[in-house]
């Protein structure tokens, strides 16, 4: 008996985003409406699934790297369908200030939040790495230490300073943007 | 300004960011004199670091909605482009159909009904009807279209505003009101015509198109949007029900079966509330709505738009009767009755009963010129026969014009009395005009020989008015009347 061979990194994310979508999907048919979901749960169950299916996922801290990535495309793509970004566009400063700590707007900010998490991924990978499994994948610290290898004193540091340089982005006055 | 090194910052603010606030500030103040950017870049983010708060704290939730199709997702042949509503059934998206480049609207069917296969069947059904009407006052369904488990429907995309919107704006004016009764009331007859009902006509499925067009929405898909409520009460704002229910006719608050005249109720309901800004049934909960409905007479519309042609308020007041029996019996009728009674002030003149009422004030204004005539000969030529002739041509002229005063008066006020009174006053006229038309030409020769000139234009008075009644009348009263 033959192993198959390990699918390819590129069709690793794909597979990883595709069950992702297709297990919210399913969450959300089944479940009634105005309950909501945490990103974890999805993730969690996501690999559990995938873990079956591919031995390649037994390596736990791999997998969640790749499903936090999709996990902050699939939700950045839904608060963009639902018309998140004009919503955030129109809100003026002393709101928008209020909105970064309202859990109820976090989704209008989200396609605000890709766009400035992609500036810092220029600055600093490894910071916007933290960002997606601290907050899109809903991992804790010592989580997210162990998926990239430091000491979650070292990631709390890392998270602190990436949370700062999100925050002083997203309150930054429209055009004063570089 | 150019940025400080990103390591240096990075470096500098994780080691402060740990320290007391005294060890901070002390530590900063060495970095200033060494490197005052970076300096000044960690003191910001350290301010920053302060004011995070709950930021980022909660990952997002998602909520348990149907799961949203993002922009540029291809589905077959159609590609995503926005959502544009929320339905009975599920999400509503703009899209494009690639193959032939046009927009179209996607009416998705959520999972959980898409599953039941009865639900799917009557969908498929009623799709099918529904793409049979081909009407521009009607939104056209172009196919029922299932890929994977996806359940949708793919249907014309209306560009444009609800009526529901144009309503709140503010009233329509008399002329707005006749031309959409009559938009909507052909488009509902091209549907009745092939046996199809709305059966759930609001002004939220009315579209008003950015060309000034309205257009229908959803016809005969009432059934399946239902089923598709019920199955999920929770996906109905309480607002819904009650938007639902308020635009019932009776029949159907009672569950007997429906028919076309169950749409013309709902369309006198959205017709009264673009002439008043008001539900005629109005009440604040549904429970007392569907009350109204079914026992109180709405305020009298011509009380609140005392400015509408009074064919058009009775037209509306038709619609809104309890009875279906009591409405107009089809759109068509409705129709009918819109055009020819409601005609706004310059199409009046142009049709059959405007020349009629023309024809009616020239004769009686015609009758004042006769007898200012003959007056006018008594005075000029004082001798018995003309003094006689003045007397009966006044009195002639004067029966003659009240009875057409009357005419007019009856055909404004109590049409259906109309042709009764134009029998039996008919002869009476006719007589009156013959009479008044000899004595007057006769008249005129007593005073060809001093006046010519006005002898023959009294002459000429005369044979007007022969020909007024002999000829003209007649043909105008066909145009008018015999249809």
């Amino acid at each position: 008996m033959t192993r198959p061979d390990p699918p390819a990194p590129a069709e690793l994310a794909d597979q990883v985003y595709a069950e992702l979508k297709r297990l919210a999907a399913g969450y959300l048919r089944r479940e009634m409406p105005g309950q909501t979901l945490q990103a974890t749960a999805l993730v969690h169950e996501a690999y559990l699934r995938l873990a079956d299916a591919t031995p390649v996922w037994q390596d736990r801290n791999h997998f969640v790297a790749i499903a936090a990535r999709s996990m902050r495309q699939i939700l950045v793509d839904r608060a963009r369908a639902r018309g998140a970004a004009k919503r955030w566009a129109g809100l003026d400063r002393v709101s928008l200030h209020e909105s970064l700590h309202a859990a109820a707007d976090v989704d209008d900010m989200l396609p605000a939040l890709d766009e400035a998490l992609t500036r810092l991924e220029q600055i600093d990978p490894e910071h916007a790495r933290i960002v997606e499994l601290r907050f899109f994948a809903g991992l804790t610290v010592e989580e997210a230490a162990a998926a990239l290898g430091m000491s979650p004193a070292t990631l709390k540091r890392r998270w602190s300073l990436a949370r700062a340089w999100l925050h002083r982005e997203l309150t930054r006055p429209e055009g004063a943007r570089l | 300004m150019t940025n400080p090194p990103w390591a240096d910052v990075r470096d500098a603010f994780e080691s402060l960011v740990d320290e007391n606030p005294q060890a901070a500030r002390k530590q900063l103040e060495a970095l200033r004199r060494e490197a005052p950017e970076v300096a000044a870049e960690v003191e910001a983010l350290l301010g920053h670091h302060e004011q995070v708060g709950a930021f980022l704290d909660q990952p997002p939730a998602i909520s348990t909605e149907e799961d949203i199709l993002v922009a540029g997702t291809l589905l077959g042949v159609y590609r995503i482009e926005r959502e544009i509503g929320f339905g009975g059934m599920g999400r509503v998206y703009l899209a494009t159909d690639t193959r032939l480049g046009r927009p179209v609207a996607l009416k998705m069917v959520r999972g959980d009904l898409a599953e039941r296969p009865s639900l799917r069947a009557r969908l498929r059904s009623e799709a099918q009807l529904a793409a049979s009407i081909s009407h521009p006052g009607i939104c056209s369904v172009h196919a029922l279209e299932e890929i994977g488990d996806t359940l949708f429907l793919v249907t014309e995309y209306v560009e444009g505003e609800t009526l529901r919107a144009v309503i709140k704006r503010g009233t329509f004016s008399a002329d707005a009101l006749a031309s959409t009764a009559r938009e909507l009331a052909s488009a509902l007859e091209a549907a009745h015509r092939k046996g199809i009902t709305h059966r759930d006509l609001k002004p939220e499925n009315i579209m008003r198109t950015t060309e000034g067009r309205l257009k229908i929405l959803d016809f005969g898909l009432a059934r399946a949007e239902r089923a598709g409520e019920s199955a999920a009460p929770a996906m109905t704002l309480p607002g819904t029900v009650v938007g639902t229910i308020a635009y019932m006719a009776p029949e159907q608050l009672e569950g007997r079966p429906v028919d076309a005249r169950t749409d013309l109720f709902a369309l006198g309901i959205i017709l009264y509330e673009c002439a008043t800004g008001r539900h005629p049934f109005s009440a604040p909960t549904a429970l007392a709505t569907s009350a109204r409905i079914l026992e109180t007479e709405p305020t009298w519309i011509a009380e609140l738009r005392p400015d509408l042609p009074r064919g058009l308020a009775s037209a509306i007041v038709r619609c809104l009767a309890k009875s279906p029996g009591e409405r107009f019996q089809s759109a068509a009728a409705l129709l009918t009755a819109v055009d020819s009674q409601s005609t706004p002030a310059v199409a009046a003149a142009m049709s059959g009963v405007g020349w009629w009422r023309l024809h009616q004030i020239v004769v009686i204004g015609l009758y004042i010129v006769a007898a200012t005539a003959a007056w006018n000969i008594k005075e000029w030529d004082a001798t018995r026969p003309t003094r006689w002739a003045f007397l009966a041509v006044g009195v002639i002229v004067a029966i003659a014009g009240i009875t057409r005063a009357h005419l007019l008066f009856t055909e404004r006020a109590y049409t259906h009395r109309l042709p009764d009174e134009r029998r039996r006053t008919g002869a009476i006229l006719r007589g009156a005009d013959v009479v008044t038309a000899v004595l007057l030409f006769l008249d005129a020769l007593a005073i060809a020989e001093g006046r010519p000139v006005a002898a023959v234009l009294i002459m000429a008075l005369a044979v007007g008015v022969a020909v007024a009644t002999l000829l003209i009348e007649p043909s105008t009263s066909a145009a008018a009347f015999e249809r």
